[in-house]
């Protein structure tokens, strides 16, 4: 990946900038440090006195030092910004985190639909079973016009087998006209919208 | 992954607050009356490699972006599927307001 790109110019300027940077902090940080090891040599007395020397010393270790942290503090300061242009520019990585964030995403979203649907199953056949043992008990009696959910399902049986018997015409009229409408009736039980009061023991 | 860059990044931040501790021992070792050699021989030598460490990395990561960099903002983003699977989770839970509470759990 040595290919030679054309960057657009405000992220060649950016990146030569973190490179100048980085080498300016390394620079002072390493400059600074050998120049204060140096003044701590003692010599001989010069020009000045020797109070004076020493205050000039320790006045240019002050300085030396508050620029070896300025210069730790900025380096921190280009982490922060490397950081900062890695998130935001570098494509494999983020490619890579979109994808493995959406497949997170769907595997949950497969997981709770599974599980909604094996619960649908479930409770559709218990509430089968339940529709058949009641309206096949004396408590279902009262209301002949709703159909259970099992009965709907005998009957549309015995409308696809070839009907037998005489008024075989009156029986195609029905046969049209009824399952249509016995369907729609189950469904009326399953929303639990019927209008038969379901008795509790 | 990115997260390894980002973690180099972060020992290197790591690696600069060594560097001053370093810097730091090394004269407060100074100002005493008598020197441990071999205390201000391990302290340099550390703050040196950290020096190093800290220009290697960082230099190798920016070579990296100039490399992999482009001008355009990415356009990828992961709102499908957060929606998909946020609607999923509506679906439970108006399943679970429809069923209603379980029988026999005692209220408080």
């Amino acid at each position: 990946m040595t290919t030679p790109r054309a960057l657009p110019q405000s992220k060649e300027t950016l990146l030569q900038n973190y490179n100048k940077r980085l080498k300016d902090d390394v620079r002072s940080i390493v400059d600074n440090f050998s120049e204060i090891i140096k003044t701590a040599k003692i010599e001989d007395e010069t020009q000045v006195s020797r109070a004076t020397q020493g205050e000039q010393d320790h006045y240019e270790m002050h300085v030396r030092a508050a620029n070896i942290v300025r210069a730790g503090e900025s380096l921190m300061k280009l982490v922060s910004d490397l950081k900062q242009f890695l998130i935001l520019n570098d494509f494999p990585s983020v490619n890579d985190a979109i994808t493995l964030q959406n497949q997170q995403l769907r595997s949950l979203q497969d997981e709770c639909d599974k599980k909604l649907t094996s619960l649908r199953d479930e409770i559709a056949v218990d509430l089968y079973e339940l529709e058949e043992e009641y309206y096949s008990s004396s408590y279902s009696l009262s209301d002949t016009t709703d159909l259970p959910l099992c009965e709907a399902y005998r009957r549309r049986d015995s409308w696809a087998s070839p009907g037998t018997g005489p008024g075989s015409a009156q029986g195609d009229g029905d046969e049209h006209d009824g399952p249509p409408s016995h369907e729609t009736k189950p469904q009326h039980h399953l929303n639990g919208h019927g209008t038969t009061p379901i008795e509790k023991p | 992954m990115a997260n390894e860059r980002l973690r180099a990044l972060e020992e290197v931040e790591k690696e600069v607050g060594v560097v001053l501790q370093c810097a730091g021992n090394v004269l407060l070792e100074l100002s005493k009356d008598k020197h441990n050699a071999s205390f201000l021989d391990r302290q340099l030598a550390q703050f040196l490699s950290s020096v190093n460490r800290i220009e290697s990395e960082l230099s190798g990561q920016i070579r990296y972006l100039t490399q992999v960099a482009t001008g355009q903002p990415h356009e990828g983003s992961t709102y499908s599927a957060r929606k998909d699977c946020q609607m999923a989770l509506n679906r439970a839970e108006y399943a679970k307001v429809k069923l209603g509470p379980p029988p026999g759990r005692p209220t408080s």
